[in-house]
């Protein structure tokens, strides 16, 4: 090889690699690139909608599978897998992740971090994908800690530790970029932790700012805590939240306050529990909150998508956030100011009798946990609980699914112990009433429920909405499903032969359409025959 | 801070000491019993009742443990398990020290004795297999029908009340997986039996003859499922109480032996 010939194939290398960066303006306009996923939710606005249509209503009966990769590990997969450049980058439970061939569906590289024996965890090993910037890959592991890896080739870059996992931290949450920096939530509330929300700069893995979502002494909020109850007061923030680049601010859902069943321990609002937070993406501070169920005893976490959509509400329009709330209404805020703007309920609720004018619960007496427990509907897994939802702008409809039915909720008084549970007593189903679920779509600018697709089991999987006029969904019995979005009605299903509890992506790829999604221990491309 | 202290004794007796303790080194410690209360709950529950009063698993509320009364004993099931029962093993799933709290829990409830039913294995024996037929839809041992649940083990699975309640409620607690499917066809035949499997595009079920049958949804008029139970009711009135102390002292008596 002569020396111009050398140097023109490193220039053209140069450029490749160049080419495959993702920068900020990549992730900004992510909504308009059909070959890749770039992040949790697709876009900034958490829509989990893509333009791709080639799969539609007519031909969606024909798709098959183009690859499938097993990847030989047992646990919950409830990954987004993130697709650039020709490569799927997923991550599994247990601290596993796999870069894939898009053409093939073959591993070519594979990425583990052993799980402490010792970490106290209440719901298993998930994990829910990977962030990405430049050529990093970045992730949290169950041990409360965030990695950077390359994306070639799987190594680790940087690992930072957000908290001391034997105090009860675990992580399962998909890292959001911002601004070239990586911002994660945290888990722990089922222990006792006081929880926060995290930014660290994507170079260099440094801390950058941290905004802890129990307030501390002299801040505002504390005094919603009786005593010093703050210090184990939970909201953990363990679903990605989303961002408004032109505000500049990143929403993040937060979960329930500890103990979870006991509310005398810390009698109060116990801000910022169950609350949607507006922060500021440069520093952390917080510009508003809404709190969704105050001083909150049945476990109904807030953390479902914070869905960004510009609609009109009471013929006005508005920069509206819609949520799924796990206490089981539908809200819709107004995103610049927090402003409530109205909260439906879209399953079985028994224990509050609609709103105030500004969005607080009107509780129904007799709701409270006790010994001998209380009947109280949704259960304590919800109406909607985390998993992923989908705007499709074509539809106009917003998604998400729902766990429908009752649970009786006993409390007890239990003292602290670090690293151990502490929920305050715990649930039971009633007898011959099996909890079931739903996929509803409903009018983000009322709340308007447009179509039902009923489920026989509470819902496993997340949705993702297309411009081929379908939706995706996946079911706790093996099903993947795709539904008229329009109409709700089911146009395709395969029996995976494994419970799908991601949810789906899609991306073209050599100028076709793939659908994958992550089901049993298995990620499955589908596209339409060539 | 006294729980700080207690926990480092804990931690380093039992990494010294592992499973060989006979005694639960939170024995009496408030924090730990209310700490083992709920992961008893969280854990336990589901098949010993909400205040260990019972269900699908023993009472645990009694005093007495039929493995043994002392702590290690206790100890042994919840980290072992009960094999050949639905006990599973938590030694893998939890720390040593919460199953040390969980003893302690249980270990606060005074000794009440068990319940003695007061009745004739032998005459039991005669009915289940005669006269109350139950043989012809459960197993015991290598004998009987199989619509029904498996009762080789019952009497190490299931407490008395428990035995007691499904007898005479058959639709109370039904077992896992016995629930009911009720399929119409498209030309109005009904065909129902114990579903093997439903979800929200089919349902597989096997009918009294023990045929196996499955449907789509969109071949049939309609699939049902239904929270009751195929077993009849009514034995309160059928049996005598003798009769009723009789089977379950049968009952009670089937160990998984005859299985062997």
């Amino acid at each position: 090889m002569n020396r111009q010939v050398w140097l023109a194939s490193i220039l053209l290398a140069c450029a490749a690699a160049a080419l495959g960066q993702v920068d900020s303006e990549a992730l900004a306009n992510s909504q308009q690139d059909d070959e890749s996923w770039l992040m949790y939710g697709r876009n900034y606005s958490a829509w989990r909608y893509s333009p791709l249509d080639e799969i539609d209503t007519e031909n969606v009966g024909r798709i098959a599978p183009a690859w499938i990769f097993q990847t030989g590990e047992s646990g919950k997969f409830q990954t987004t897998p993130l697709v650039r450049d020709g490569v799927m980058y997923v991550t599994g439970p247990s601290n596993h992740a796999w870069a894939l061939d898009l053409k093939t569906g073959r591993e070519l590289w594979h990425y583990s971090e052993p799980v402490p024996g010792d970490l106290p965890l209440c719901c298993g090993k998930p994990n829910r994908g990977f962030a990405i910037l430049g050529n990093r890959l970045f992730k949290v592991n169950m041990q409360a800690t965030l990695v950077a890896l390359d994306a070639t080739t799987g190594d680790v870059v940087w690992e930072v530790e957000s908290a001391d996992y034997r105090k009860g931290y675990s992580n399962t949450v998909a890292p959001l970029v911002v601004n070239g920096m990586v911002v994660v939530g945290i888990a722990g509330a089922e222990f006792g932790t006081r929880d926060f929300i995290d930014a660290y700069d994507a170079e260099t893995g440094e801390r950058r700012w941290r905004f802890w979502t129990v307030p501390g002494p002299g801040e505002p909020g504390n005094e919603t805590w009786g005593g010093d109850s703050w210090k184990r007061g939970g909201a953990s923030t363990w679903i990605t939240g989303s961002y408004d680049p032109e505000l500049n601010l990143i929403y993040w859902g937060t979960g329930n306050p500890g103990p979870d069943l006991d509310g005398a321990p810390r009698p109060g609002d116990n801000l910022y529990s169950d609350s949607m937070l507006a922060l500021d993406a440069d520093t952390g501070e917080l510009r508003w909150y809404f709190q969704f169920t105050p001083h909150d005893v049945h476990d109904w976490d807030s953390v479902a998508d914070p869905v960004l959509i510009d609609v009109e509400v009471d013929g006005q329009p508005r920069k509206a956030l819609v949520h799924a709330n796990r206490n089981g209404h539908f809200y819709a805020l107004d995103r610049t100011s927090g402003e409530f703007l109205f909260a439906r309920a879209y399953t079985e609720v028994n224990w509050a009798d609609g709103m105030t004018s500004a969005g607080r619960p009107i509780l129904i007496p007799g709701h409270e946990p006790t010994d001998e427990g209380t009947l109280t509907c949704p259960g304590m897994g919800g109406g909607h609980n985390w998993h992923a939802t989908s705007y499709s702008p074509q539809t106009g409809l917003y998604y998400f699914n729902s766990g429908d039915g009752c649970q009786i909720y006993h409390g007890a008084t239990q003292d602290f112990v670090e690293g151990e549970y502490y929920l305050g007593s715990a649930m039971e189903n009633v007898t011959g009433e099996p909890r079931e679920g739903s996929i509803l779509a409903v009018d983000p600018g009322t709340g308007d429920r447009r179509w039902r697709f009923a489920l026989v089991s509470p819902p496993t999987s997340g949705l993702l909405s297309t411009g081929g006029g379908l939706l995706f969904a996946g079911t706790a019995e093996g099903y993947f499903v795709a539904l008229d979005a329009a109409r709700g009605k089911p146009l395709w299903r395969l029996q995976t032969g494994g419970p799908v509890r991601a949810p789906a992506i899609t991306y073209r790829f050599e100028g076709r359409q793939y659908v994958a999604t992550a089901a049993g221990s298995a990620i499955i491309a589908f596209a339409l025959p060539r | 801070m006294r729980w700080r202290v207690l926990t480092l004794f804990v931690s380093l007796a039992v990494a010294a000491a592992g499973q060989e303790l006979e005694r639960s080194p939170f024995h009496g410690d408030e924090a730990s019993i209310g700490a083992g209360k709920a992961s008893f709950r969280l854990r336990c529950s589901a098949c010993h009742g909400i205040h260990a009063e019972g269900g699908k698993g023993p009472p645990l509320n009694r005093g007495e443990f039929s493995a043994g009364n002392r702590d290690a004993d206790i100890y042994r099931v919840i980290a072992q398990g009960v094999p050949g029962t639905e006990m599973p093993a938590y030694g893998t799933r939890s720390t040593e020290e919460n199953i040390w709290r969980i003893v302690s829990f249980l270990r606060t409830f005074e000794a009440v004795g068990d319940e003695r039913v007061d009745g004739d294995a032998e005459r039991g024996e005669a009915l289940f297999w005669g006269a109350g037929g139950c043989g012809g839809c459960h197993k015991v041992g290598r004998r009987g029908g199989s619509y029904g649940p498996d009762l080789t083990r019952i009497g190490r699975s299931r407490s008395v009340q428990h035995l007691r309640e499904a007898l005479l409620d058959p639709d109370e607690d039904l077992p896992a997986g016995y629930f009911v499917v009720k399929v119409v066809t498209r030309d109005g035949k009904t065909i129902s039996g114990i579903g093997s499997g439903i979800d929200d595009f089919s349902a597989q079920l096997r009918d009294v003859s023990g045929k196996l049958h499955s449907f789509l949804r969109e071949d049939v008029e309609s699939i049902e499922r239904e929270f009751k139970s195929v077993m009849p009711s009514g034995y309160g009135e059928s049996l005598s109480d003798q009769q009723q102390r009789d089977l379950l002292a049968y009952m009670q008596a089937l160990r998984g032996e005859e299985s062997r």
